[in-house]
């Protein structure tokens, strides 16, 4: 084998690990985004005691991965990556109204423009390019600057989606075992259960056809509904 | 259907339907509206039909569309029934779209869309009541499939998009992210609306002690129920849209006739 080969192999082996690493970081609780405050319509769901559970917590969790994640988010996030990568500005734009119109109330969008915004505000420090226009945005959701880093990073789409997944599924049991409360191992318990199903997801979701793409969790937006005028709550959503 | 304005009414100045679709004469309880009945076929809907409805509201006009009676889907062997209205009201232009509740047979494969294109400054106020499967007939929705979308635009810009799936014995129709095991849902969109008219309309919901919310996302009202029976659904929609009309179009909530008989 001739050395030049072997220095190329290398450059690869070393950028898919140094993407892996980003997508650790931009998945991490850590990030500075604030997610911790948001539990997607899950507060109001234990207060009137439809999640109880740790059994309830895997169902909420998963059930929305399987369907609404697989048939919204992810088609979306997949579409945005290839509009940040063409750099097609139209496209990036049209996608995150798409997404932001697909969520069902007040503080579903307001999570999403939140998240996205601090995203834009978070990521000029860590990348090459002004992503600061997005935050005077209104429109502008967690997933449209979340593609923009994934793309920058070179990120492959499928890891970018199971890494979206992980992070939505991680929260949500953070905020389920505070909530519930459920001890700390009951909430690795549906982790580790639940995440298995994130690879067959990420691979359906792909799949998924631009005329075919959004699934209502009309449950989730009842809940929410009903958490904007909870009177004791934790969470912003 | 074409919704127009003439010096003292709306008139239904377009009119045209091939197929079992029909419309009613118009009639006037309440002065300028016109108040229409939209008709369906008569022995309900099964797959391979496909309904393709369009209204359109002029500048000016006010029309109120209801049906005389539920829309029924029958059990399919097979192929889609397919159900589209597209709904385009102008500026200066009113419409109430506000049909009888859709029952989804066991066994019924349907796919309904309906769309709205709002021009600025167009009033609309829309409802959608669909039961799934029959509890009263000891029939639920193990085998169905029932694609609903509901897309709201104004001038081209999505202000809603709504995709629901719920196929029978999927995890959409227990989780309680999903139905619930609710077999009936409603929602009720309404543009121009603001944070005090949300606050009223709260008010008139929670006074019904049914699970029924109310959100705004800019001027776009929506509210949503799951429930097991119709006719609770029916009481969520009447208390805001009762609430609602008089702040929006400036009219007393007018029941059309024909829902009282």
């Amino acid at each position: 084998m001739s050395p030049t080969i072997i220095t190329i192999i290398t450059v690869i082996a070393m950028t898919d690990a140094v993407a892996a690493l980003r997508l650790w970081q931009l998945i991490s609780p850590a990030l500075p985004v604030g997610a911790y405050a948001y539990s997607a319509g899950l507060e109001a769901a234990v207060e009137q005691g439809l999640v109880a559970s740790e059994e309830d917590l895997a169902g909420w969790t998963e059930g929305q991965i399987r369907h609404a994640l697989a048939g919204l988010d992810l088609p979306v996030l997949a579409r945005l990556m290839g509009a940040w990568e063409r750099e097609d500005t139209a496209a990036v734009r049209h996608w995150t109204g798409f997404l932001l119109a697909c969520r069902e109330t007040s503080e579903l969008r307001a999570e999403d423009v939140h998240l996205g915004r601090a995203l834009a505000r978070l990521l000029p420090d860590l990348i090459e390019g002004d992503t600061r226009a997005w935050d005077q945005n209104d429109d502008v959701t967690w997933a449209t600057l979340f593609a923009r880093a994934a793309v920058n990073w070179e990120i492959p789409v499928r890891d970018a989606a199971a890494g979206y997944v992980w992070a939505w599924l991680e929260n949500q049991v953070a905020a389920g075992v505070k909530l519930i409360p459920l001890g700390q191992t009951a909430g690795q318990r549906v982790l580790a259960r639940v995440s298995g199903a994130i690879p067959q997801v990420v691979r359906e979701s792909m799949r998924v056809e631009d005329e075919d793409i959004g699934f209502g969790a009309p449950g989730v937006a009842l809940l929410s509904a009903m958490h904007e005028t909870q009177y004791s709550r934790l969470f912003r959503s | 259907m074409g919704f127009a304005p003439r010096s003292d009414r709306t008139v239904l100045a377009e009119r045209r339907h091939e197929g079992p679709l029909r419309l009613l004469r118009s009639f006037y309880p309440e002065g300028a509206p016109c108040h229409s009945y939209l008709i369906h076929p008569p022995g309900g809907i099964v797959g391979g039909d496909e309904l393709d409805i369009r209204v359109r509201v002029e500048p000016g006009a006010h029309g109120v569309v209801t049906t005389p009676a539920a829309n029924k889907f029958y059990r399919s062997a097979g192929p889609l029934a397919r159900q589209h209205q597209t709904l385009r009201v102008e500026a200066g232009g009113a419409l109430e779209w506000l049909p009888q509740e859709q029952i989804v047979y066991e066994s019924a494969r349907v796919e309904s869309l309906t769309r709205a294109d709002l021009a600025e400054g167009a009033a609309f106020i829309s409802w959608e009541l669909t039961c799934l499967g029959r509890p009263a007939a000891g029939e639920g929705f193990e085998t169905g499939l029932f694609r609903q979308r509901l897309e709201l635009y104004r001038d081209g810009r999505p202000l809603m998009l709504e995709r629901n799936r719920f196929e029978g014995g999927s995890a959409v129709m227990q989780g309680a992210w999903g139905l619930g095991d609710n077999g009936s849902l409603a929602t009720l969109v309404a543009v121009g609306a603001d944070a005090g008219l949300l606050a009223d309309v709260r008010e008139r919901l929670d006074a019904l002690g049914l699970r029924a919310a109310a959100t705004l996302m800019d001027d776009l009202l929506v509210v949503r129920w799951l429930g097991g029976r119709a006719p609770d659904g029916w009481r969520v929609l009447m208390a805001a849209w009762s609430t609602l009309r008089p702040a929006l179009l400036n009219r007393p909530a007018c029941e059309p006739r024909i829902w009282h008989t």
